[in-house]
């Protein structure tokens, strides 16, 4: 990206009245941090235990036949938790301050942003956007790990075909489990540490629009996740990810945990994509236009602007869940005039669209880095534009295709059909974007772009059988089936996390300091990727002959296929363990890399490595967008040549090389 | 590809009908070029391969004794319709991946910055008009196919047979079929309630049937008929299917239902009208009419 240089000339600052500095820089945030979190988390969840007990008798029943009581004690344990780990991170402590009336001091916002606390500020209600991205990157990657060895266990069990190794209710909710982690996880692996941490560099600013908001997301994310861990101790989270009523409500308690989740979760998500959205729209650059902001940050925006509208849907359906359970209403209960419907279209009304929450900044991103591996622009910016805001448009009117079988209206089948199937169109917009750049480049073989080849063949694959989905009358045979299980398999993790790991594997250098090991890096990312042809290629296979989804005995015809895809899983495993070496290894001791490694033209790559604070001394003035690569072009020569030849009346000369 | 579009300026007097390129010649020098031909050839390669999966793919669709109703012989026509029509598009795109990563354009290794920048195309309006042009009518092509299709199915579900089968009685039997953790019960409101666990129905007999559940939502899945449609606490689901095939098939509950989702299956049995109505007689039922 061009940068203009400015001369700016720096006024006498005026005489504004400086708040007046209340005890030591910090203040309360001196005493907390992550200890002091799970400690009152604890201890707050087990009073709110304790004190519903004295008022809950454990014999009055729901709707559903299932005891109040203890619903309401568990629910009111999460809630303690939740409540309790932010007082103990110290998220009130802004708020209380406002309300006394005691401004923050130059000092206070220095120690807010984590100046000068060494290792201590990553564990610590930080706000500069470039730490709280490196603590999404460490919960995304463990939220991750603990998703995939549930897979490997339920692989486990599938390729076991001669024996039964857990009991239903374990491997029910090992299902569950892995279901949900894998798509917090997907939703924030990108958006969460790559647009915290290069978003507001790349717009040019100096940090997010909302630093303390910023904090809020991540601490409320890592709230969020332990009740929905412990649901393995609480009875299990036995109804798959989509929790779908009333089998939900007779669960064990475990679902709770579940449902607290979903509801911070869902509040940690609308905090974050506000924050992305007022630092894109409000905090770029002078002179970034609309046309010159990188794509990469279009597609942060479209992600955030659909987990916005859309996840309060699936908070909704968690809510009326939850009182369903603890208050006696009966929003899903049919002998009381609920629907199981309602729950399903809340559900899907967020269930669909997250799909493009999650692959749609890991395909954005794949758009801004290949520009630099393949030393071209941006094959038609404006089209790639109308693509993402095109899949945002029709995000919202799909998701009945989820429920084509659920003879819920029958006749919404057929325009359903049609908005499925006319999504297709700004997906190949991207499609064509990725193809148009890649068009007559020499490709530098490093492994985030070699990584965009491999996800250019996920996302066909993905693609395809994604027709197929979308049309009722095989629909009809697919639902339900190990088919769907595979399909979204290569959109979540052949499109969604590949182009994860190659964007990690970009930005690596910025966020570290240090270049990921390429060998390694990209031993473990083929590695994966074979392992993921062969157990979702014949998954494909077991679906295709009939075998329903989250079965944990079935027909000895799938045998085969269940073995080679177990067989598969557990390649992706020793490839994603490659992988997490080379990641962990090189942040330790890599070789350290350049300001801008890859010689891209985006403003992150212009700022020095280690980022500085505020990241830029002079703000940035921007005169072009970040894609002007290229030379002449040998064959537009050839054919001047050729027209001037003909013109002429002579034939052309020049041979094609 | 840009051409000098401007008009001729008075000294060059009115525009002479010269040897201007046609589109047609500009094709033939785009041919010229090394990549062109080695792309259509991908191109085919690739579209040939995906189209020889699908036949491996219905063949996975039939391992297990189908097609065995009208329903599902038109499913897999649909297989096979939509995977043929995509196959170009298919074969274009990972043909141009393809060539673009084994370095067909060349490629650069190792740790260096390359030195030197491909060629600056920022837009071609050829290659993005013509491709959502295709794209497009790809997307209706596809969406009238399948609105075809489902009038088509729901006909079938709703008891007309395909024109090359002759129906043994236009009889219909209506079956209520009941889910509950973790069997599934079907009665036959029409031959005096006769109340089974094994579906046995009549080849050539349009069969309807009334679905609903107990307790929580499962789907009735017909395997090798294809039908399926979830059984809802609270409400009637309706589908159907005729039976084109003799034999024993599978029917398996398509929506975890709970602990032992995976046991709730069961068979359908497609006999005679024969054996159908000795069935029922021995059932202690009554063939009404």
């Amino acid at each position: 990206m061009t940068t203009a240089t400015v001369t700016v000339t720096i006024h006498e600052a005026p005489d504004v009245i400086q708040p007046r500095q209340h005890g030591k820089p910090g203040g309360l945030l001196r005493y907390c941090n992550f200890v002091t979190a799970l400690i009152l988390g604890i201890v707050l969840a087990a009073l709110a235990y304790w004190i519903t007990g004295m008022f809950t008798t454990g014999e009055a029943l729901n709707a559903n036949f299932v005891p109040i009581g203890i619903n309401v004690q568990i629910t009111a344990m999460y809630v303690g938790w939740v409540v309790g780990f932010m007082i103990g991170i110290g998220a009130f402590v802004g708020p209380i301050r406002w309300f006394l009336g005691r401004d923050l001091t130059h000092a206070d916002a220095e120690y807010l942003a984590g100046r000068g606390q060494g290792r201590m500020k990553f564990w610590k209600y930080t706000t500069d956007h470039k730490i709280v991205g490196i603590q999404y990157l460490i919960v995304s990657m463990a939220l991750l790990g603990f998703g995939g060895l549930l897979a490997m266990l339920i692989r486990t069990e599938l390729g076991v075909t001669w024996a039964e190794l857990f009991n239903p209710n374990f491997y029910n909710s090992i299902i569950g489990t892995h279901g949900i982690v894998m798509i917090i996880a997907m939703i924030v692996v990108v958006s969460g540490p790559l647009g915290n941490f290069i978003v507001p560099i790349m717009v040019g600013a100096r940090d997010m629009a909302f630093p303390r908001l910023n904090a809020l997301s991540i601490w409320l994310l890592v709230a969020a996740i332990p009740p929905l861990a412990s649901n393995l101790a609480l009875g299990g989270l036995r109804d798959g990810w989509t929790v779908y009523q009333p089998l939900a409500d007779q669960a064990p308690v475990g679902m709770i945990g579940y449902q607290i989740t979903i509801i911070t979760f869902g509040f940690s998500t609308a905090i974050a994509s506000v924050n992305l959205m007022t630092t894109i729209v409000k905090m770029r650059a002078k002179g970034m236009t609309w046309s010159r902001v990188p794509i990469f940050v279009y597609g942060i925006f479209a992600s955030s602007l659909m987990g916005l509208i859309w996840f309060p849907m699936y908070q909704y359906s968690q809510w009326f869940a939850l009182s369903d359970r603890v208050i006696n209403t009966s929003f899903y209960v049919p002998a009381q005039g609920g629907s199981v419907w309602l729950y399903e279209n809340l559900f899907w009304l967020l269930g669909h669209p997250e799909v493009y929450v999650i692959v749609l900044p890991g395909v954005a991103a794949l758009l801004e880095l290949m520009v630099v591996f393949l030393r071209k622009p941006l094959f038609s910016y404006k089209f790639a534009v109308a693509g993402i805001f095109g899949i945002v448009g029709l995000s919202a009117v799909v998701w009945v295709h989820h429920m084509y079988m659920t003879g819920w209206a029958p006749s919404s089948n057929y325009p359903f059909m049609l908005s499925t199937e006319m999504i297709s169109i700004p997906i190949s917009f991207l499609v064509l974007v990725m193809l148009g750049t890649m068009w007559r480049a020499r490709p530098w073989t490093r492994l985030p772009m070699m990584a965009v080849y491999a996800v250019v063949w996920n996302k066909v694959i993905g693609g395809i059988t994604g027709v197929f989905l979308s049309d009722v009358p095989v629909d009809q045979y697919m639902h339900g089936s190990m088919f769907v299980v595979a399909h979204f398999h290569y959109m979540l993790m052949g499109a969604g996390l590949f182009s994860a790991m190659a964007a990690i594997a970009y930005w690596f250098p910025k966020m570290t300091g240090r270049y990921l090991d390429n060998r390694w890096g990209s031993i473990g990312f083929w590695v994966a990727f074979g392992g993921f042809q062969l157990t979702f290629l014949s998954m494909f296979a077991a679906g295709l002959q009939g075998m329903p989804r989250r079965v944990l005995q079935f027909d000895s015809l799938f045998n085969v296929s269940n073995w080679i895809s177990t067989i598969g899983a557990y390649i992706i495993g020793i490839g994603m363990l490659i992988f997490l070496a080379a990641v962990i290894n090189s942040w330790r001791s890599g070789e350290i890399a350049p300001a801008n490694p890859y010689g891209a033209k985006t403003l992150e790559a212009q700022v020095p490595t280690p980022v500085p604070p505020e990241n830029f001394a002079v703000l940035p003035v921007i005169t072009s967008d970040p894609y002007g690569y290229g030379s002449p072009d040998p064959y537009e020569l050839e054919d001047e040549a050729r027209r001037a030849a003909l013109e002429g009346g002579e034939p052309a000369k020049v041979g094609a090389s | 590809m840009t051409i000098d579009q401007r008009p001729p300026t008075a000294e060059e007097g009115p525009e002479e009908p010269t040897n201007r390129p046609t589109p047609m010649h500009l094709f033939r020098n785009w041919l010229k070029r090394r990549y062109a031909k080695r792309l259509i050839w991908l191109t085919l390669i690739i579209s040939a391969g995906w189209i020889a999966a699908t036949f491996l793919a219905v063949y996975f669709m039939n391992m297990s004794g189908g097609p065995a109703s009208a329903i599902m012989s038109e499913i897999e026509l649909t297989m096979y319709v939509l995977a043929w029509v995509c196959a170009p598009l298919m074969g274009v795109t990972l043909a141009i991946a393809l060539y673009s990563m084994i370095g067909g354009w060349g490629r650069v290794k190792g740790d260096k910055q390359p030195d030197q920048d491909g060629p600056g195309i920022r837009n071609n309006s050829i290659a993005t008009i013509g491709w959502a042009v295709w794209v497009s009518a790809l997307a209706a092509f596809l969406v009238v196919w399948g609105l075809v299709e489902l009038a088509n199915i729901q006909a079938f579900a709703n008891g007309s047979v395909a024109a090359n089968q002759q129906p043994n009685s236009q009889q219909s039997i209506t079956v209520n079929v009941t889910g509950q953790q973790w069997v599934w019960t079907f009665a036959y409101p029409d031959q005096n309630k006769v109340t089974t666990d094994v579906l046995v129905v009549p080849i050539n007999t349009p069969i309807y049937f009334n679905v609903t559940s107990k307790d929580v939502v499962h789907s009735f899945w017909v395997v090798e008929m294809g039908v399926k449609i979830d059984a809802n606490p609270g409400a009637i689901t309706n589908t159907g299917f005729t039976a084109t095939k003799l034999g024993t098939f599978n029917i398996r509950c398509a929506e975890l239902c709970g602990l032992h989702h995976a046991y709730m299956e069961t068979q359908v049995k497609v006999v005679t009208q024969d054996e159908y109505n000795s069935w029922v007689r021995e059932n202690g039922g009554v063939r009404l009419s």
